[in-house]
Order: C-alpha cells, then structure tokens, then sequence
C-alpha cells in the first residue's frame, strides 16, 4: 500500500505518526514535502493508495489536498473537511445546519455593522479572525471603547481578512476547557486545557490533564466531526450551563501532549484509519 | 555531527532522525529543521506563518 505524507517541518506529532506506518507492514510511505512540491494540472502525477495531510500551513495544505483529490486519490482529511475546519465561519455555519450546540455567534463585514453587533449581543465578547489558529489575534471586548479600538485598528491595519468580523459571546470556562479527539465514528480521547488565562490552547500554555470520554461528549464529539465532514478531527468544547458547546473543529490536530495523558495510543489509531480509508473503507 | 548554525554548538546525529525534523540546540535552545540526514545537517527552522498551525 501507498501512503503520501503530505508535510512540511516534521513536529514530535508527524514523528510519531511516522514511526507508526513504519511498524506496519506492506506499507510505503511516501513523504511529500509542501516546500518542493509541484503540481502539473494535466497530468496524473501520483498514485498513492491514500494521502495523509499534516502540512503545518493551512494555505498549502487546502490546495494540495485539492489536487491530490484531483488525481483520485483519498485523503485523510479531504478537502472539503479542510476547507470548512480552516474557517471558523464555515466551521460555525456547518454545526449550526446540523444543529450543533455552539456558542452564541454574530458575523459582520464593516466595522460599523460589527460594533452594532457586539451591542446587540452585549459584553464581553471574542472577536476571532474566521481563519487562524494557536489563539493568535483572538481579543477579547469587555466594553465599546475596547470595541471601537480594536474594530478600526483590524480594518486599517489588517489585511480584508480580517474584516470578516466573527463575534463569539464570551463563555465563562472557569478556567479550561475540553479537547476531544475523533477518528472515524469514535471519539478515542479527551483532555482538559486547564489555564488561568482565558485562552487555554495548549500553543499558549494550557495544560492537558485527562478528560473522560463519557458517552455525551463521545455522541457530541462525533456529530460535530461528521457535521464539518468527518474524519481524523479535533474538537474545542465548552463547557456551559446549557451544556457542552464546540467551540471550533481542528482537522490537522496536533496530540503529541494527550498521549501519555490520555493513555491512548492516538497515532496509532489514526494509522489504522487511514490505512482503513486506503483500502477502500469509508473509515 | 552537525553544527547549530546559530551558536556553533555540536549536534550530535540521532538514529531515527528524518528530513524536515525539528530539533533544539542543547546549548542555545534554537529550533533547528534537519535538512539533509545524509550527511547530517540543521538549519534555523521557518519562522512561524500567519496560517500556520491549529
């Protein structure tokens, strides 16, 4: 069997994943670096049986995958799953058609139209640029005059990006939040980001203690993977006085630091899952 | 052996060690990107991207 490792600098999370296809046996992998990688539209240049995208630009890797998929062949995740995950406005349109629960969310294109936003909605809130990630540039607005700062410094400073203004209602977390894991149609872990600052990602120092997978997050979790189109996803919950909300949906998802919290061997399950996938399983 | 282009220190070849791995010197703490396994040598790894990550 054939698998395309599609990356570009190997992380501790990419090294575990490739030790694992090396255990395996009658697999080759094939590593694809993002950085010299050329694409001739005409032709069909690969026949990998499936391609596993771990390239740490989302730019790059949204477009190999849709060339890739443009040779038929599978990847883990498709492009269409990376194209909704990689957009937090995509992402929230997609859990609310299939009526996932997910805080409250305004969007707006001007600045002006933003700050009637917030009004409406009332401090404090999170104003997220739609695609980012490792809680970069996210701010949070506990008044308008923080509002109308922030408001005008991204529309003159910021690229048009970062005009699609996406207003989340600030959660109170007390402090940490979930991260689940799925691959396929199980959630195989979780863990609490636990931090004193109101941003508990673990790029800006949260730190993960195990989460039981009880079955309302297991049942959560997969709905809101499968509601941005399945596959190897990782998932921001908060938890609310109405219950669990997702908060966003990952789908390159870093792990390195839930293994040994979580006692479950991650890279080892997502191997099974695409080796699954390129033999013609759905997963 | 490979030289941190950063402080000089040496970076000793580990088994196992893949192209486009990411290192820290053990004596200035730089992220360092192994570029070529055979023969062994690092460069500074990319500074982070705007789209980069999760």
């Amino acid at each position: 069997m054939e698998i395309g490792f599609l990356h570009s600098v190997i992380r501790k999370d990419e090294k575990l994943l490739i030790e694992e296809f090396n255990t395996r046996k009658n697999v080759t992998l094939n590593m694809i670096d993002d950085r010299t990688l050329k694409f001739d539209l005409k032709k069909k240049q690969f026949n990998y049986d499936a391609v596993i995208e771990r390239s740490i630009n989302h730019s790059r890797a949204l477009h190999a995958l849709r060339l890739f998929e443009s040779n038929g062949i599978r990847c883990i995740n498709s492009f269409q799953v990376a194209s909704v995950c990689g957009d937090k406005l995509l992402t929230s349109a997609m859990l609310q058609d299939k009526h996932i629960p997910q805080p409250d969310l305004k969007i707006a294109f001007t600045e002006e139209s933003a700050l009637e936003a917030i009004e409406e909605m009332g401090y404090p809130v999170v104003l997220k640029p739609a695609v980012g990630s490792w809680g970069r540039l996210l701010s949070k607005i506990n008044d308008r005059d923080a509002a109308e700062s922030i408001l005008e410094h991204k529309t003159v400073l910021g690229t048009y990006h970062h005009s699609i203004f996406y207003i989340q209602k600030y959660v109170e977390k007390k402090g940490r939040d979930i991260r689940s894991f799925v691959v396929g149609d199980e959630c195989i872990a979780a863990i609490y980001r636990t931090s004193p600052h109101w941003i508990t990602n673990t790029a800006k120092g949260g730190v993960p203690s195990k989460c039981e997978v009880t079955p309302e997050i297991a049942e959560l979790s997969v709905k809101a993977a499968k509601a941005v189109g399945g596959g190897v996803l990782a998932l921001d919950i908060f938890e609310t006085e109405n219950g669990y909300e997702i908060n966003e949906v990952n789908y390159t998802m870093e792990f390195k630091n839930s293994i040994a919290t979580t006692g479950v061997n991650i890279p080892q399950k997502v191997v099974d899952y695409v080796l699954k996938v390129a033999g013609g399983e759905n997963g | 052996m490979a030289e941190c282009p950063i402080c000089g220190n040496d970076i000793p070849f580990e088994e196992g060690t893949v192209k486009g791995e990411l290192i820290e010197c053990s004596d200035c703490g730089s992220e360092l990107e192994v570029i070529s396994v055979k023969p062994f040598r690092v460069d500074e790894a990319p500074m982070e991207e705007e789209d980069w990550g999760q």
